[in-house]
């Protein structure tokens, strides 16, 4: 039928109503206006739907088939709640649409049109109410303009705007948005105004070299040189005061990025202050580690050349790694204690580890808590060593029965002295050695360098006795 | 022992380099030349000690802390000195002051590299740890003057 009206082939349409048939001339002089209004119609994009006073469809566009999904043979004469139902963005507007239409003969809006299959449209529409020659109402014509894909666009650009705009509040570096032509902030956030003790709008027009990031203008400048040439900068390391004059180091990332068109700075600042620090902490630690290698190293290489100078050469080997095995222990005890000095009770339990199922019975250990210097540990340590090798080979601890007693005290004279022991009792007759070893030295001449002070040696029959004493200023922390 | 030479080694040494050192008692006459040892490692400096004597140095003292160090210094003892960097913890940087404000020559052997050591050590000679003997023998004789 609808080719029949557009080919010309039908004079007139006869549409029935409520209030009766009503007749639309096709064809003559005012036929052939129409067409040409129809045809006109047919090319606008928007879609154009005219309705009846009844609400019935008397026309409608290819652009209105296209965008309700429904045939125009199908839609005509067909009310208008068979082709989309509206929804209102808000209450009042259906009011103000018919109170619009009432006063003035035409509405434009924006609303919902739900299509019968459901799918939802979102329109701004143009609503014209149609009148006979003698004024009365006949009708209206709708113009609708489909903005379904741009409001989608738009509330993903709102969506997207909410988020970026978030991380840009909130964000723990300073952001600052730079104008390339002039060089001046056009935005900061807050994490920036913290950082500066300015206001935002303080910041705002004002230049980096200003803001104290840069040392001048040419400094400036420069930057926004190379930005160009570039597209980003970095400065690791420039320094920053804030406005209460605290001192700040901070990495900048500078980047130039296009705007729709327009060139911004966008520069990240961030406070590294405390990594420097860090870094300068591991540097520190990594220098101290390499020295106490290097001293651990000098140590172990002393201790080698002694080992081999005095005593068997057969017995080299064994008799250097049980040294080292001492200066292990006396090492853990001094890192575990960060170097700031050793508790005597536990420099003498580190020594003595072999024999800990002897202690109490035939290892006594008594002295008070005494914390002894570095040096005095390392010395006492060695000697606390050689004394418990001996023990074990020739002395008290080479047979079942015999005792050791660990003392040390500190006298309570003007002049105070730490005073240790070390007596055994009980092993095979002793004989004082007719050559003097590594082992001796250590107990002896060593241990006095370490602690400023006298240690006396005697070999006694019933077992060996060590006697040492010291300031107190020289020995203990 | 090649390798030993090519890393580590301090460029102060450069002065003082040489692969045909003498024997360590031979064509040196040490005598009246009376060394501090300031070392805060017992056995190293008792091993110093053994080496210098040896060596035919005449050790006027041992010192593991900075005071006892300073004392020896002050006392006119002694012709040169040894220093190790770090006494425990504390530096030995004003000992190197006091030997430089008497015209007393030493030289500094450290764990530590040279651009680590404070400025105070500045200008002496200095050995890292762990050192050869010879070389550490070579140096201290090459900063006393020639008798």
């Amino acid at each position: 039928m609808l080719r029949a009206i557009r080919s010309g082939e039908a004079d007139a349409l006869v549409v029935e109503s409520d209030a009766g048939p009503q007749v639309y001339t096709l064809q003559g002089v005012d036929a052939e206006t129409n067409r040409l209004r129809g045809e006109m119609l047919a090319q606008v994009s928007d879609a154009v739907i005219a309705f009846d006073s009844e609400d019935r469809v008397i026309y409608l566009n290819n652009a209105a088939e296209r965008l309700y999904g429904i045939a125009a043979s199908a839609a005509l004469g067909r009310r208008r709640s068979k082709i989309y139902e509206a929804r209102w963005l808000h209450p009042e507007d259906e009011a103000a649409k018919a109170t619009a239409l009432r006063d003035h003969g035409e509405w434009r809006g924006e609303n919902v049109h739900v299509r019968r299959d459901g799918r939802a449209l979102n329109v701004e529409s143009g609503v014209t109410i149609l009148r006979e020659g003698a004024g009365q109402p006949a009708g209206m014509l709708a113009v609708i303009h489909d903005v379904t894909e741009r409001k989608r666009h738009e509330d993903e650009v709102l969506v997207s705007e909410i988020r970026y705009r978030r991380l840009f509040e909130t964000a723990h570096d300073g952001i600052l948005i730079l104008d390339p032509g002039t060089r001046k902030i056009i935005d900061a956030n807050p994490f920036m105004t913290q950082m500066l003790g300015y206001s935002r709008n303080q910041l705002v027009g004002k230049e980096l070299f200003e803001i104290g990031l840069f040392e001048d203008q040419a400094a400036s400048q420069e930057m926004v040189q190379k930005l160009t040439r570039a597209n980003q900068v970095r400065y690791e390391n420039l320094p920053l005061e804030s406005q209460g004059g605290r001192h700040q180091e901070v990495e900048v990332v500078a980047n130039l990025y296009d705007e729709n068109g327009c060139p911004v700075i966008q520069c990240n600042i961030r406070d590294i202050t405390e990594r420097k620090r860090s870094e300068e902490h591991v540097k520190l630690l990594m220098a101290e580690v390499n020295h106490r290698a290097k001293n651990l190293l000098a140590v172990v290489q002393a201790v080698a050349q002694a080992t081999s100078k005095y005593g068997d050469p057969a017995t080299f080997a064994a008799r250097l790694s049980d040294r080292i095995d001492g200066l292990a222990a006396g090492q853990d005890l001094l890192v575990r204690n960060q170097w700031q000095g050793v508790e005597v009770s536990d420099l003498v339990e580190a020594q003595l580890a072999h024999f800990k199922d002897l202690i109490g019975t035939r290892v006594l250990i008594e002295g008070p808590r005494a914390r002894l210097t570095t040096s005095a540990a390392q010395g006492i340590g060695m000697a606390l060593h050689e004394l418990a090798t001996n023990a074990v080979k020739y002395g008290a601890l080479s047979n079942v029965e015999g005792q050791v007693r660990i003392a040390w005290q500190i006298t309570a004279a003007i002049k105070p002295a730490f005073l240790m022991s070390w007596l055994e009792d009980g092993g095979p007759k002793v004989a004082a050695p007719t050559r003097k070893g590594f082992g001796q030295i250590v107990i002896g001449r060593m241990v006095e360098t370490a602690v400023e002070g006298i240690a006396e040696i005697i070999f006694r029959e019933r077992g060996l006795s060590w006697n040492l004493s010291a300031p107190v200023e020289n020995a203990l922390a | 022992m090649e390798f030993e030479r090519a890393g580590g080694e301090c460029v102060s040494m450069n002065r003082v380099g040489n692969n045909d050192e003498p024997p360590l008692t031979a064509m040196f006459n040490n005598q009246h030349r009376r060394v501090l040892i300031v070392e805060d490692e017992p056995i190293l400096a008792f091993a110093l000690e053994e080496l210098l004597i040896e060596a035919e140095f005449e050790i006027v003292g041992v010192a593991t802390r900075l005071e006892k160090a300073l004392a020896f210094i002050e006392s006119g003892v002694c012709d040169a000195a040894i220093l190790d960097a770090n006494l425990a913890g504390v530096s030995a940087g004003p000992a190197a002051l006091a030997l430089a404000a008497r015209g007393l020559p030493f030289l500094i052997l450290s764990g530590y590299s040279p651009d680590q050591l404070s400025n105070a050590f500045a200008g002496a000679p200095c050995l890292q740890k762990p050192c050869k003997p010879e070389r550490l023998v070579a140096a201290l004789r090459a900063i006393l003057p020639a008798q």
